[in-house]
Formats: structure tokens, C-alpha cells, sequence
């Protein structure tokens, strides 16, 4: 589905090692904001790092584009400072904050050409036509659009109007560059075209990027690390593989990606790592890892991701018992290309699991799963993941 | 965050409507409540005698009639115009259509009065047709009363119901009538229970654009109407300029100024939902004018 | 429910044509009489007899109106005048107003927008009386300048609500973008904001131009000795002495009506087009 990888493990490749670290260090400190009694941040505290590509991920009305606001000095903290570098940035007005913004719609000026608008900015400080001309056409070309000067917004596609807003943004050469959602007028496949063209711009560039997004895929594969909002806090910050991996609360787990639930309560701790969990919707008991320090008798809840599940009408031979085995009837399968979504219904309480074949091999030369089917599922135990514990 | 410009912005019209139509109006109310000077004009002792010379019958049957054309040229100007502008909307040359209804509103509106008056006048092309041809022997006077100021009222103002209620029905989405058709609606049924509550605010519109106009009519009543034709705003002109009873041409004014308020947020309340589009509507039709 | 038992019939009938013979009927009476009298006045414009009898073709009254009506045409030049000052003033505060309204909160903003809509509301005989009464308590001498702040209160409502209906169609992002650009408020305001809300500002002006030059409640009241206006003018041509010349004029308001009408269209089209 998306090509890129999470950066993370680019990182461990050694891009990284490549890149220009230019731009500011971000510092929020303690930023609240109330609109009359709605409080949309609650004390936030985040430290970006100079050339970070970090995202602000949630869900809409989170208040991840409040945050971009203030940073960017359309708005104000009703308290808490915001620092570039070392400078606490909210006495100075938006027009003067060496911080540029991408805007959700493209914000491109409908009355100039794709070079006036790229241009305005100097035009602004009166640079001479010479350099003006010059500077423009290299950002036009960073962006890809080295032919588009003349014609006017109107005429582009939203793709290129992408493009013309990011190089505008870019042309003052700001510390950090905003990005309030802005693939998200774009359709599934720009989308993804466009993600991989910013990163590049971001390797090239080297400043620090904070972008906003809904979107846990765009967040996933092209950030250094995200920042999970939810009602105004930031629920876990981390690099995307810890945050789809280790999401430390249901909010979060549900939210990136698909998952499982599964309520369930201690009976037993088997060593450090393991402990056994009796969960009453499924009828039976698992081995579930732990790095929590659980203790009998607490009520806990289990995701599990549906992509780590096997499945298959016959019994898996040979597990160990870090393997959970459940046995369940196939209530509904939908087909999606290279993978199939398996909704199954397990134990008394019907419990339904979502399970996702990808289709690695040709889908015929597998034994066919069909509706209806009895199925068994199987899992790594590692891969379940505790993310609430209700103490007794 | 940068500094609030809104109030420099809003500064000039503030101050501009606050001399010429605050201060105005207010000084209408105010003299309301004065004694009328004895060569015109005010003397500035309070009094309620503006307010007691309403209780007349003279003015009471101004009101009534005031009413009666308003309310009967709003009808149907209103019922004309809502199958007239559906019928443009749904025309491939509505365009044309639209320039059709829009050159007879920006014709001068005296113009539009006087051409009533050479058809109906006494020695207008309708008399002269009616003799010639000996069906009559002396001429029918048609003007110089309430028909003849209902139909110029009418007339003039006809373009003002078509036009927002064109732009409303263009919006519509005519399938809607033809799945209500598929559901074993009649013709008019479909109209009745699908189109016309869609339309509402278009509607709504119409009828105020129609109605605040004629209420307060003074030009055509005072060129086409006659002495029983007499509306509000003929006996404010009057009281101002020829009685030179201030105190009074106030009071009237407050009058029609409270029976228009009150009509419109009477109608407004009545048709609640259909007011949010109002206003938008009437932006857009103020901008179709100036497109078309 | 008998429908359902033939499907196909009801569907016939119907989705061939799209409106039916009522409204046909009643768009066509509407277009006869909005047109009837004005095709009268174009015919008789040519009579040569001074009744609406006819008596032949001529252009006696075209030769009248053009050459021996000196009075009418000065009328005319300065309704002209007042139309361009009245609009022109009307726009630069309407616009700005629009603006102000539009893209920024303050308080009282509600009540300023709410106040500054209702000279469209209110009766404009109110508007006449009240400015006569106020004119009259300063001690203004009633004159062209007069009928200019008359008819500027007037044209303000409506370039306000063009322009913000043009607004409407325009993000504010734009000027934050501007803004985060490093614009100043002005240089926003010069580079951005005018140039985008530009043919919402060109249709208030021409509205305006068309509500002063049409006006004759308003400008009845304000007016001094004088000060006559074109519609003033008609205005007495038609109570004292109707003269055929007035036919003549009518045409060539008509005409120039037309011409306008397609005009405006064409010239507010083309600056839309421009700046899509």
C-alpha cells in the first residue's frame, strides 16, 4: 500500500548520515489554549529537533492544527511560550517569524501568476528583479514545476498547486516550514506521490518540518518522530515504529492502524514476561507478554494487530506455547486485491476478530478460506500488546 | 499574532451610517415626541400630540389601504413569479431569460410609471382604442385609483420577486421531483410537497424584497393614484412638506417603519429556517444584478 | 399504488419535457407585460402627433430632446456627476467595511454588520424624510452635495454585500498566507486583499452607479432649488406638461439600458474569467 518505508528504518540504513541538519530547534512550553470555556491544548510541552520531519498526527479536533497556528503566529497561547532556538517567538507578529506555512488550501494567490506568487515574498523586501528571477526559478524547480511561471493558479492541477505552495513557503529560506494538511485535497494516488517528493524537498533542504495530519499513514512513513494528539494532549511521542508498535494507549492503538481489542484479567503471573490472562468474551485463556509489571487479579485490555494473525482451515502443527491458538468461524470476508480482511467470530459471546491475509502467494494456489468457513488463528504472543491495566 | 485591523477596516462605514442614517432615524423618533412649531418645524417641548393625531380615521384608512395594496401586490406578484422563474430555471436559455427579466428592472423607474399612464391615461392608447373602435363614447377614467396603483405597484416591482426566487429554484435539484414523480406523486403533489418547502428561502426573500418596497411606496401612488389612493408615504410627504407638521410626518414614519419591521421579522419567524438563506440570497441576487 | 402495476407509463409522460404548459404560460404573461408597455413607449416615441393617437412616423421628438432641451440634459449631467462621486466614495467605504466585517472579529461587529444592512430594509421614504429633517436641523443648505451624501448612505448596504458575497468565495488563508509571507497589514491589503476581491468591488460600483442614477424617492427630499436631477426631471415632466419628448427619452434610457445591462455582464464576466 505505501511504498515508503518508516523512516526509522532508513535511519538505521544510514541516510541519515547524508542530510544537512540546518533549521531551529522548536521548543514548546506548557501551551495551553481556551476558546471561552473549550480548553483545545492542554499544557503542551514538545522539543523538535533541528531538521526533524515531525507530525503532529490525531484525529480532527484534536487541536494538532491550533498548535501549528501558534507556532506559525496566527494565533495566540492563552498561556505557555513557543521558542525557536532560544527565542520565545510569541511577541513576534506572523509576518515576521522566520517560520513559513503550507496551507491546507493551498492559499496560493488567485490574481497572480505561479512566479508572482512564488516571487511575492521578495517582491516584499524589494529584492532587485535579477535575483528575484533567479531565486524563483530555482525554487520552481526544486519543486518540479521549472515551466509553470506564467500560467495562473486557476490553470494548475492540485498536485501542482501543492507544489507552487511549497515552493512560496520555502523561497524566504524559514527555519522550520508548517505543513497543515497538505495532501489532503489530493486524491489516494497524488497523495502518495507527493509524500515521497516532500521528503525528498526535506532531505534537500534539511529544516526542521512539523506537519499536521489526520492521516496515520502520511505521519507513519515520512516522519523522523510523531506526535500522537488527542482532546488538546499529546498522548505518546515517538518514532513511527514505536508508536504502531508500542502504542501505549487504546486511543492510540486504535487509532494507528486497525487492531483488536480484548478485555481480560490476570489469574496468573508466569515469569517476568508472561503472564496469563482469562479473557470471558473469548471462553479461554492466553499466555499474554508483559512489560508492565502486572499483578493477579488486574483487568487489562489486549490488542492485537490484524496483520500479525494467522489464519487457516487447518490446525497449525508444531507451536510452542508462545504461540495463542484460537478456533473461530468466518463471519465475513472482504477481498481488497493483495490482501484479504477476515472478520472472525470467536467464543460465546461472538466475539469478532479482524484478521489480515496478505496475499503473498497467488491467491488460488492457496486453500481457498470461504464464508462461513471454521478457521483457526494464531499469533506470537510477543506480538499481542497490553495497553491498559485496571489495578484491582 | 499580529494585530486586529477589523475595527480600521469598519471604521469609515461606522461613522458614515452612524451620521446619515443613525442619527437620522433617531431624530425622526425624537421629534416623535415634540410639539409642532406654528410656521413649521419643531419647538422642543415634549408632547404626545403627534402620537394622539394618529388616532383619525383619515389615517386609519390610509393604514388600511397601505395594507391592502401591499399585501394583494406582494400575492400576486409572488404566485406569478414563482412559476415564471421555475420556467427560467429550468430553460436551456435561462441566460438570455434572466437579461429578459433584468432590462425592464434597470429601466428608470419613472419611465416604467409613465408608460402606464400613456397606456391607461385618459387620452392614453387604451381610451383611444376603446373610442375608436365604438365600444365606448366617453372615456373610462383607469387611473387615479387603488388598481391602477396595485398593477403599477405590481409592475414595478415584479423583477424584484422573479429574480431570487430564479436563483433559489436554479439551485434545486430537479430530481428530487422526478424520484417524488417515481414514488406516485401527481404533478402538482410533487410541486407542492417537494418543491415549494426547497424554495422556501427564495421565498422568503421574494416576499420581503416585494413587500418593504410597496409598503412604503410614495412615487407611484403619488403619480398614479388619486385622492382615495393615498398611502402612508403620501401623508409623510404631505405632513413634511406641505402641512409642515414635523412632529406628525415623524410619528407616520415610526408607524411605517415599525408595521415594516414587524412584518418582517413576523414573516422571518414564520418561515424561520428559510431566513439563514436569506441573507445569502440576497447577496446573490444583489451580485446576479451586477453580473447580468 | 395503481402506478406501480405500470411502471413504465408515468416515467414516459414526464421525462421528455422538463416544465409543463403552466409555466410556460405564466413566464410568457410575465415577459408580455414587462415588455408591453415598454414596446408602447418605443412605438409612440416615433408619432409624429403630440396624443397617442398615431399620426405618422417621425423623429420630431428625438429632434426636441436632442437639440431644445437644455434644462433635461443638464439634469442628466448632474445626475451623472452624483452617480460617479456617490459610487465611487460608496465603494472605497463598502469595500473597506467588507473587508473589515468579513475577515475579522471585533466587538460590535454583529451590530455594525446588522446596522449596516438595514438602510436596504427600511422603507426609503423613511431614508428621505429622516436625511431632509437632519439637513433642515443643521442648517445644510440642500444641494447637489446633499443628494451626493443622500445617495453615498444608500449605495453603502449594497457595495458592502457584493463585495462580501465575493469574499465569500475566497479564503482567508490567503491573507494569512500573506501574512506569513511577511506582508504588512497594508501591503496585504494593496498586494492581496484588492486585487482578489477586485470584480466584486467593480459590480459594487456599478450597482451603486445604477441605484443613483435610478433614485428619485430619496433624492425628492434632499433636493434643493436647483439641484435637479434626471429622474427629478422626468419626475416633472410627467406631473407638468407630458410632452412626447419624454417617449424620446425613454428609449434612449431603454437603449442605454441595454446596452449596459449587456455590457456590465460582459465586462464583469471577462474580469471574472481573468481572475479564476
Amino acid at each position: 500500500m505505501w511504498t515508503l518505508a518508516p523512516k526509522c528504518l532508513r535511519f538505521t540504513a544510514g541516510m541519515r548520515g547524508k542530510k544537512r541538519v540546518k533549521g531551529s530547534l522548536v521548543t514548546v512550553k506548557n501551551v495551553e489554549k481556551n476558546f471561552g470555556d473549550f480548553h483545545v491544548l492542554k499544557n503542551i510541552s514538545l522539543e523538535i529537533k533541528k531538521g526533524e520531519f515531525f507530525s503532529l498526527l490525531g484525529p480532527s479536533g484534536c487541536g494538532k492544527t491550533t498548535l501549528l497556528r501558534i507556532i506559525a503566529g496566527f494565533e495566540d497561547p492563552t498561556s505557555g511560550a513557543v521558542f525557536l532556538d532560544d527565542r520565545n517567538v510569541i511577541p513576534i507578529p506572523a509576518n515576521k517569524r522566520p517560520v513559513n506555512t503550507v496551507f491546507q488550501t493551498y492559499a496560493l494567490f488567485p490574481h497572480l501568476t505561479i512566479f508572482e506568487n512564488v516571487a511575492f515574498p521578495l517582491r516584499l523586501r524589494k529584492v532587485t528583479n535579477n535575483i528575484v528571477k533567479d531565486k524563483v526559478q530555482e525554487f520552481l524547480e526544486l519543486v518540479k514545476l521549472p515551466k509553470e511561471g506564467k500560467k495562473l493558479p486557476s490553470q494548475l492541477s492540485g498536485g501542482q498547486k501543492q507544489r507552487v505552495a511549497i515552493a512560496r513557503a520555502l523561497i524566504n529560506e524559514p527555519s522550520v516550514l508548517l505543513l497543515d494538511e497538505p495532501l489532503s485535497a489530493l486524491d489516494a494516488k497524488l497523495r502518495q506521490h507527493m509524500l515521497i517528493e516532500l521528503d525528498a524537498i526535506h532531505d534537500k533542504i534539511g529544516i526542521t518540518f512539523i506537519y499536521v495530519t489526520h492521516d496515520q499513514q502520511e505521519a507513519l512513513s515520512v516522519s523522523d518522530r510523531v506526535a500522537v494528539m488527542n482532546e488538546g494532549e499529546v498522548v505518546q511521542i515517538g518514532t513511527p515504529f514505536e508508536i504502531y508498535e508500542s502504542p501505549q494507549t487504546p486511543f492510540i492503538a486504535h487509532f494507528i492502524g486497525e487492531t483488536n481489542f480484548i478485555k481480560g484479567k490476570v489469574t496468573e503471573i508466569l515469569n517476568e514476561k508472561r503472564a496469563m490472562v482469562e479473557f470471558p468474551d473469548l471462553g479461554s485463556s492466553l499466555t499474554v507478554y508483559q512489560d508492565k509489571s502486572l499483578i493477579k487479579g488486574d483487568n487489562v485490555k489486549l490488542t492485537i494487530r490484524p496483520e500479525k494473525i494467522r489464519i487457516s482451515t487447518e490446525k497449525p502443527e508444531g507451536l510452542d506455547e508462545k504461540w495463542n491458538v484460537l478456533q473461530g468461524k468466518v463471519d465475513e470476508l472482504i477481498y481488497s486485491g493483495f490482501q484479504t480482511k477476515f472478520f472472525i467470530e470467536i467464543g460465546p459471546k461472538r466475539t469478532m476478530f479482524r484478521v489480515f491475509k496478505q496475499h503473498v502467494k497467488f491467491f488460488t494456489d492457496e486453500k481457498a478460506i470461504n464464508w462461513k468457513d471454521n478457521v483457526y488463528i494464531w499469533w506470537h504472543n510477543n506480538d499481542g500488546y497490553i495497553v491498559e491495566v485496571e489495578a484491582l | 499574532m499580529k494585530k486586529n485591523y477589523g475595527p480600521f477596516y469598519v471604521a469609515p462605514v461606522t461613522v458614515w451610517l452612524a451620521c446619515f442614517f443613525v442619527i437620522p432615524i433617531s431624530i425622526i423618533v425624537y421629534y416623535s415626541f415634540l410639539t409642532k412649531g406654528i410656521n413649521g418645524g419643531v419647538i422642543h417641548k415634549l408632547s404626545l400630540d403627534a402620537f394622539r393625531a394618529l388616532y383619525n380615521p383619515t389615517i386609519f384608512q390610509i393604514t388600511i389601504n397601505t395594507f391592502q395594496v401591499a399585501i394583494l401586490a406582494t400575492v400576486i406578484m409572488v404566485s406569478f413569479a414563482i412559476p415564471a422563474s421555475y420556467f427560467m430555471a429550468r430553460s436551456r436559455f435561462k441566460n438570455f431569460f434572466l437579461l429578459l427579466v433584468i432590462i425592464p428592472f434597470w429601466t428608470n423607474f419613472l419611465i416604467r410609471i409613465y408608460a402606464w399612464m400613456a397606456i391607461l391615461g385618459n387620452n392614453g392608447i387604451f381610451n383611444n382604442i376603446l373610442l375608436s373602435t365604438g365600444i365606448i363614447n366617453n372615456h373610462i377614467q383607469f387611473l387615479y385609483n387603488t388598481n391602477a396603483v396595485i398593477l403599477v405597484t405590481i409592475y414595478t416591482y415584479l423583477p424584484f420577486a422573479i429574480l431570487p426566487l430564479y436563483s433559489t429554484i436554479e439551485k434545486f435539484d430537479f430530481s428530487l421531483l422526478e424520484a417524488a414523480r417515481d414514488l406516485g406523486a401527481t404533478k402538482w403533489k410533487a410541486m407542492a410537497s417537494i418543491l415549494l418547502p426547497n424554495i422556501r428561502g427564495g421565498i422568503t426573500t421574494a416576499v420581503l424584497f416585494t413587500f418593504i418596497p410597496a409598503f412604503g411606496s410614495y412615487a407611484i401612488p403619488q403619480i398614479i393614484g388619486g385622492t382615495n389612493s393615498y398611502m402612508l408615504g403620501n401623508v409623510i410627504a404631505r405632513e413634511l412638506t406641505v402641512t409642515r407638521n414635523w412632529p406628525l410626518a415623524s410619528s407616520i414614519s415610526m408607524v411605517l417603519t415599525v408595521f415594516t419591521t414587524l412584518g418582517v421579522l413576523l414573516f422571518m419567524r414564520f418561515n424561520r429556517s428559510a431566513t439563514e438563506s436569506a441573507r445569502g440570497q440576497k447577496q446573490k441576487t444583489v451580485a446576479a444584478g451586477a453580473k447580468a | 399504488m395503481k402506478k406501480l402495476s405500470k411502471p413504465n407509463q408515468p416515467n414516459q409522460k414526464w421525462a421528455g419535457k422538463k416544465t409543463g404548459k403552466f409555466s410556460l404560460g405564466m413566464f410568457s404573461l410575465v415577459i408580455c407585460f414587462l415588455y408591453m408597455p415598454l414596446i408602447i413607449l418605443v412605438v409612440y416615441s416615433f408619432n409624429e402627433s403630440r396624443m397617442m393617437n398615431w399620426g405618422g412616423f417621425s423623429l420630431r421628438w428625438y429632434e426636441e430632446l436632442f437639440f431644445s432641451s437644455g434644462s433635461l440634459w443638464q439634469s442628466f449631467g448632474n445626475s451623472a456627476m452624483i452617480a460617479v462621486t456617490s459610487a465611487t466614495v460608496s465603494t472605497l467605504i463598502g469595500t473597506l467595511g467588507a473587508i473589515g466585517l468579513y475577515w475579522y472579529n471585533f466587538r460590535f461587529r454583529k451590530a455594525i454588520q446588522l446596522t449596516a444592512f438595514l438602510p436596504m430594509l427600511i422603507p426609503e421614504i423613511i431614508i428621505g424624510v429622516s436625511l431632509l429633517i437632519f439637513f433642515a436641523g443643521l442648517k445644510f443648505q440642500l444641494s447637489l452635495f446633499t443628494i451626493f451624501l443622500a445617495h453615498t448612505t444608500f449605495n453603502i448596504p449594497f457595495v458592502l454585500l457584493v463585495v462580501m458575497a465575493r469574499l465569500e468565495e475566497f479564503d482567508f488563508t490567503i491573507i494569512e498566507a500573506a501574512y506569513d509571507l511577511g506582508a504588512r497589514e497594508f501591503q496585504a491589503l494593496l498586494k492581496v486583499i484588492l486585487p482578489t476581491a477586485f470584480p466584486g468591488i467593480m459590480s459594487g460600483f456599478l450597482i451603486a452607479v445604477t441605484l443613483s442614477l435610478e433614485d428619485f424617492v430619496i433624492t425628492f427630499f434632499v433636493s434643493g432649488p436647483g439641484s435637479s436631477t434626471l429622474p427629478l426631471h422626468i419626475y416633472s415632466m410627467i406631473r407638468f406638461g407630458v410632452s412626447p419628448v419624454i417617449n424620446a427619452l425613454s428609449v434612449i434610457v431603454i437603449a442605454g439600458t441595454v446596452v449596459l445591462a449587456v455590457l456590465s455582464r460582459n465586462v464583469v464576466k471577462l474580469v471574472f474569467q481573468q481572475n479564476r
